[in-house]
């Protein structure tokens, strides 16, 4: 059995002010293998973060089931863990002590504590920076505290949303790669949502695209590029191809969107 | 590590500093200016620009300074202003704080008691003050009631606003580990909050000073706030200025210090 189970999933959002219910995702299934890196891709507003934070458990379903391990999602729990795409790392506390957030909710105290903290902080390569707070970090080093965060706990699946959305081209690229090495390396279940086409083929086992009105799924292509990779294969024919098939859902998706501006 | 921006360096590099030994350009003007005004203080009386029974002179004042320190039973007169001060803000901090806290946590508790709040915020508290002395009398009570009145507010309404204000995105991510309300609470609401309830003592000092002296000046036997009455009907121009300087440099001190810390704090939070 698949380790993430998806069936007949809804989930409405009620419009502030008003009784209007709004469907941001619905009719989705998917099923996730264990030890599988997925991901999601759509363009902007087609319910990606909705469906990534209904696996986290921090949005109720509407419809449907959830089920991990064949356990039904209710909720957040340690077999998950979110990286979050902005700032979400508390900034009163240094490298060390965000790293020890999630640690410290399962109870982890003493020396415990803190070594696995920094075997983690080493493991996205800040062993230096422990003592440093957010604001003295890049970007692209918030990141990998942020990613070090959620490693920690040793969660059985690994949820990202677009944790590199506001890096730059190179950083968002050299994260990629570094992310590569440390799932090889850890072998969570990852899901991983971007609007970057580049990124979903580079780091997928299977890619999953969504369409609005409401999110939905188009279409799940399994990516059979050889691992470890490297920068090399986003100049490969295989690599070539996958990306013309993916701008043509959302060049798709685009011109609809626009149709219904134009009619609005 | 061959990636370029984890060899970059932190954004801050510590340096010991050696700046108080090259005075800035503020600084020398700063003083310049101070002495400037003192000198033209000094002469004016006798110039004949301003009458020195009402201006007095900086010597004199200076004068009146030791004089106060050495028998004009000083201590026993800050001691008891200083009383009233430290009971009142005490009092105040032990019931804002937990007040804050349940205003900023509970959206139902806040939308009861935030407009009577706020209205006795906005309304200077010393129009109180004679209530005060009606009900408490003359000695410290009625002070350090107006101390409390005026201190109490911007802790309450700092530590409100921080606790629910505090960042979704925050509160989102300790929920997604699993934080229980009582995780959230310590680790993310409290210290998240504590730069505002550092302003909010801050604002306080401000107004519990005016209150210990204004009400002395008002009605009392003794403290500060007597003494400068005292003085006043005597005209004694250099002693009011040497407690007035008193008065100032207390606040002033204080306020600072809490600003350092307050500071501290909210670098953490800078960008
Ligand atoms: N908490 C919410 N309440 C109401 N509507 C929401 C909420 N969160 C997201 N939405 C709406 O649901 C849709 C999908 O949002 P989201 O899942 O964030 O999309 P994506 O991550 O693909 O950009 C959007 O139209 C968005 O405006
Ligand atoms: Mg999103």
């Amino acid at each position: 059995m698949a380790q993430i189970e998806i069936r007949d999933l809804g989930i409405d959002y009620r419009k502030p002010k008003s009784n209007e219910v709004f469907s941001a995702v619905d009719s989705v299934a998917l099923s996730v293998e264990k030890g599988e890196f997925v991901t999601i891709v759509g363009s902007s507003g087609c319910g990606k973060s909705t469906l990534l934070m209904a696996v986290a458990g921090l949005v109720s379903l509407t419809r449907g089931s959830i089920e991990i391990d064949g356990k039904r999602v209710d909720g957040p729990g340690p077999d998950r863990a979110v990286v979050f795409q902005e700032a979400s790392l508390l900034p009163w506390r240094s490298v060390r002590g965000n790293v020890k957030f999630g640690l410290e909710m399962q109870r982890w105290s003493g020396g415990d504590l803190n070594e696995r903290a920094m075997q983690m902080i080493r493991l996205v390569g800040l062993g230096r920076f422990s003592d440093y707070h957010p604001h003295q970090l890049s970007g692209g080093m918030r990141q990998r505290v942020n990613i070090a965060r959620a490693l920690a706990v040793d969660p059985e699946v690994l949820l990202m949303d677009e944790p590199f959305g506001a890096l730059d081209a190179q950083t968002r690229e050299i994260m990629g790669t570094e992310l590569l090495r440390i799932w090889e390396r850890a072998k969570k279940t990852a899901l991983f949502v971007t609007h970057d086409i580049d990124e979903a083929i580079f780091l997928a086992d299977k890619i999953v695209v969504m369409g609005r009105n409401p999110g939905h799924i188009k279409e799940v292509i399994k990516v059979d590029l050889p691992r470890p990779r490297n920068e090399a294969i986003l100049d490969s024919e295989e690599f070539h191809e996958l990306r013309k098939r993916l701008r043509a859902h959302l060049a798709e998706d685009m011109s609809s969107m626009q149709l219904v501006q134009e009619v609005a | 590590m061959r990636s370029a921006e984890i060899t970059a360096g932190p954004a801050e590099t510590r340096q010991l500093s050696l700046s108080f030994l090259r005075p800035s350009r503020s600084a020398i003007i700063g003083t310049l200016a101070v002495l400037a005004f003192l000198v033209l203080w000094q002469i004016a009386p006798t110039m004949g620009w301003v009458n020195g029974r009402f201006t007095s002179r900086p010597t004199e004042v200076f004068f009146a300074a030791i004089d106060i320190f050495r028998n004009d039973n000083f201590l026993y007169h800050a001691r008891i202003s200083l009383t009233e001060f430290v009971a009142g803000f005490a009092l105040a901090i032990v019931v804002s704080i937990p007040l804050g806290v349940l205003l900023g946590t509970s959206k139902i508790a806040r939308y009861l008691i935030d407009p009577p709040l706020m209205a006795l915020y906005i309304a200077p508290t010393l129009v109180l003050l004679p209530i005060m002395v009606i009900w408490l009398g003359i000695d410290m009570a009625p002070k350090i009631a107006v101390v409390f009145l005026g201190a109490v507010f911007p802790i309450v309404l700092n530590t409100m606003a921080g606790m629910s204000e505090a960042d979704p995105r925050f509160l989102r991510m300790a929920r997604s580990f699993g934080a229980t309300r009582f995780d959230i609470f310590t680790r993310v609401l409290v210290p998240g909050s504590l730069p505002a309830l550092l302003t909010g003592l801050r604002l306080a000092v401000g107004r519990a000073v005016l209150g210990v002296i204004v009400g002395e000046l008002f009605v009392s036997q003794a403290g500060i706030g007597y003494q400068l009455n005292l003085y006043g009907s005597a005209m004694r121009i250099d002693r009011l200025l040497v407690y007035a300087l008193i008065v100032s440099a207390f606040g002033y001190t204080l306020t600072v210090m809490v600003r350092s810390v307050e500071n501290k704090v909210r670098d953490w939070r800078s960008k």
